[in-house]
This record gives C-alpha cells, structure tokens and sequence, in this order.
C-alpha cells in the first residue's frame, strides 16, 4: 500500500465512522527503515494499513494511536529510538531515531 | 462545513494533482494547534489554515517552496512552532504497449509499487480487462489507443510489442509526447533496427537517445515475471533517484568483467 493510498483508506475508513489514527514518520536521523513521510493508519479495532518500518517501533506508534484515540483525543509526536545495539532491551536494531506525528480521527 | 484538508488532498492526489500538505506538530501557541494544516498547489492555491493569518502566509510560501523542489522535511516558524511539510505528489503513470506475457505481471507489479497502469494492444484477446485486473485496457490500433492514454511529466512508457515493426509505431507516437520514461524491450539487433527506422523517419536524435534499451535493471532476468520485475525495479530508480541512477546502475554491471 503506498502512502497515497494510505490517505485514499483514511477518507474512506472516517466516512464509515471506523475511530483511526494517522502516523507520519515527520523526522528521520541514521538507519531507519522507512523515510520521512511513509504512512500508517492504526484503527480502534486493531487493523493496520500501511507502514512506518514494520517491527522497528510500530509498538510505540500502536500504544501512542490507541491512547490519543481512547484518551486524549490530541495528537501525539512519538520519539522512536532504534539505537539500542544489539537489541537486547528487547528494542529494535536499525540504528536510527525518528519522530513521528500521531493524530486521531 | 468545509472538506477537511486531508481529504481534499486525498482528493486532489487522487485526481492527479500534487499538493504540500503543512501540517503543525509542535506548538506552545494555544491559538495554533498540533493538527491544524493547510494545503498549498501548485497553482499557487492555499486551502485550509494553521490557525493564525500572519503564520498561514509563512507556512504557505514555505510549503509552496516543498512542493516545487519536492521535499518533505519538518520546520520551526513563528516562536518555536514545529511545521511538517509533506508533499503528496501525483501518482506516477505507466503506459504499456502490448499486452502479452510480460505485460500480465508487469502491470500487477507496477499497480502493486503505486503506478495507475494503462494497457493497449490491437488484439482484443490480449488487451482484455479479466487480463489487467485494476488497469485501464485499451484494445485498438496502437498508434489510435496512444491517442486517447494520459501522458505528462509523470508518465512512464513501456514498449513491448510483439513484434519491431509496432514497437517502431508506437516508438514514434510515444516519443513527441511527454514524458518521464520511455523503455523498448528488444535484443539489441531488434532495438537497432527500430531506432534506425526512426531516426530515417525524422525522430529528434535526443529523444531517441534518451530511451531506455535494453530495458529493466540488470538483475539478469529470464522469466516474463523476472523480466517484469527488472523493468518495475527501472521505473522505481527513475521516479525516485532519477534516470541518471538507472543508467549508471546498468553501466556499472555492464563494467564488470
């Protein structure tokens, strides 16, 4: 799915009422898998279309769409850090940082 | 009330329209909010707003600016308010000419990669829509089909005829046209010929040289599947490094003893 259709699904999946969060990856720094501007839509039940780097903080983007759809119905800007080694704080091993944009709709 | 700006662009993208969407991230001011975006097009066109006048103008030139040098990046304006400019651009064209068995996954792996895809044959049986689920088909005389297909800065071309004869046909229909790709599939032998035939027939000698062919990156591909993904992986080096990359990608190879 690329990032347009990323938007095209977002119209569609707020016209049928479904709660969905938008991620943007807005900042990129070193090895990330994804640049700036790749896409995810995060729904209330679950579902997830497009990617902001797969495993490599997809986790921290989950909790951070189904907070600000849940609870704070404000957007969100995540810090993901992928700097940890050799992943053995259970993180992720790309070997950047990003920031990326949480809102929900 | 007014379409909201990220469903204006959805639309505008969708449409074939490329637009900067500035979008806040960051902000102290409680006038402007995380969220609150504005649109810029090419045009010159601004929908939408941040949630201050003064800031929208600064926003607007800053995204007008993204947009024309096709750059996503995030920015700091007004006192300390982060800004995302994200450049939705339109989405890239391919125009396949012969529909036989290169083009069934040619096609599949172009719409897969976000290309709208527009298939012509003169064969009926060939350019058939149960052949090119999601593809535009047009079963006509090549140089009539090319006619009535999309071309712009965004179009890529793809010459695959079954024989050197359409090739040249829909060679010289393609060429004055605009373009952002043109690839002839062929051996060299073949591709020779066509090229010559043209040149004889007065196409501009820039033109020509600027096709692609042999065509796709040099992955060493047999099957119609490998040969297809050799091709979709040239239209990706071009629409995001450029043809410059794709040619010196292919050289490099062709270096190597």
């Amino acid at each position: 799915m690329t990032d347009r259709d990323v938007l095209v699904k977002l119209r569609e999946l707020r016209r049928t009422g479904v709660g969905v969060c938008l991620a943007t990856i807005v900042e990129a720094h070193g090895s990330t898998p994804r640049t700036v501007g790749a896409k995810m839509l995060v729904c209330a039940d679950g579902r997830l279309f497009g990617s902001v780097g797969g495993g490599c903080g997809e986790r921290q983007v989950k909790s951070a769409a189904l907070r600000s759809l849940v609870a704070t119905r404000t957007p969100e800007l995540v810090e993901v850090d992928l700097t940890d080694d050799l992943g053995t704080r259970g993180g992720d091993v790309c070997g950047g940082r990003m920031k990326i944009f949480v809102e929900p709709f | 009330m007014l379409t909201d700006p990220l469903d204006r662009a959805a639309e505008l993208v969708q449409a074939g329209t490329a637009v900067c969407a500035a979008t806040v991230i960051a902000s102290d001011d409680p006038a402007v909010r995380p969220g609150a975006r504005l649109l810029a097009l090419r045009d010159g066109t601004v929908e939408g707003s941040v949630g201050d006048a003064g800031l929208d103008r600064e926003v607007a030139e800053l995204a007008a600016g993204a947009l024309a040098r096709n750059r996503r990046e995030a920015v700091t304006v007004g006192s300390g308010i982060r800004v995302f400019l994200d450049v939705l651009a339109e989405g890239a064209q391919l125009v396949v000419c012969g529909a036989g068995h290169i083009a069934v996954p040619l096609a599949r792996f172009a719409r897969a990669v976000g290309f709208t895809v527009t298939v012509i044959d003169d064969r009926p049986e060939f350019a058939h829509p149960d052949r090119f689920p999601g593809c535009a088909v047009i079963a006509d005389e090549f140089v009539d089909a090319l006619e009535r297909a999309p071309f712009g800065p965004v179009t890529y071309a793809v010459v695959i005829t079954r024989g050197h004869e359409h090739d040249a046909d829909c060679l010289e229909a393609v060429l004055p046209r605009e373009t952002a790709y043109v690839g002839l599939i062929g051996s060299r032998r073949r591709v020779r010929f066509v090229l010559d035939t043209l040149e004889r027939a007065g196409a501009a000698r820039d033109r020509l040289e600027q096709v692609f062919t042999p065509i796709g990156l040099p992955i060493g591909a047999e099957s119609p599947e490998e040969i297809a993904l050799s091709i979709v992986a040239e239209l990706v080096c071009v629409r995001r490094k450029g043809p410059a990359q794709a040619r010196a990608l292919r050289a490099a190879v062709e270096k190597t003893p």
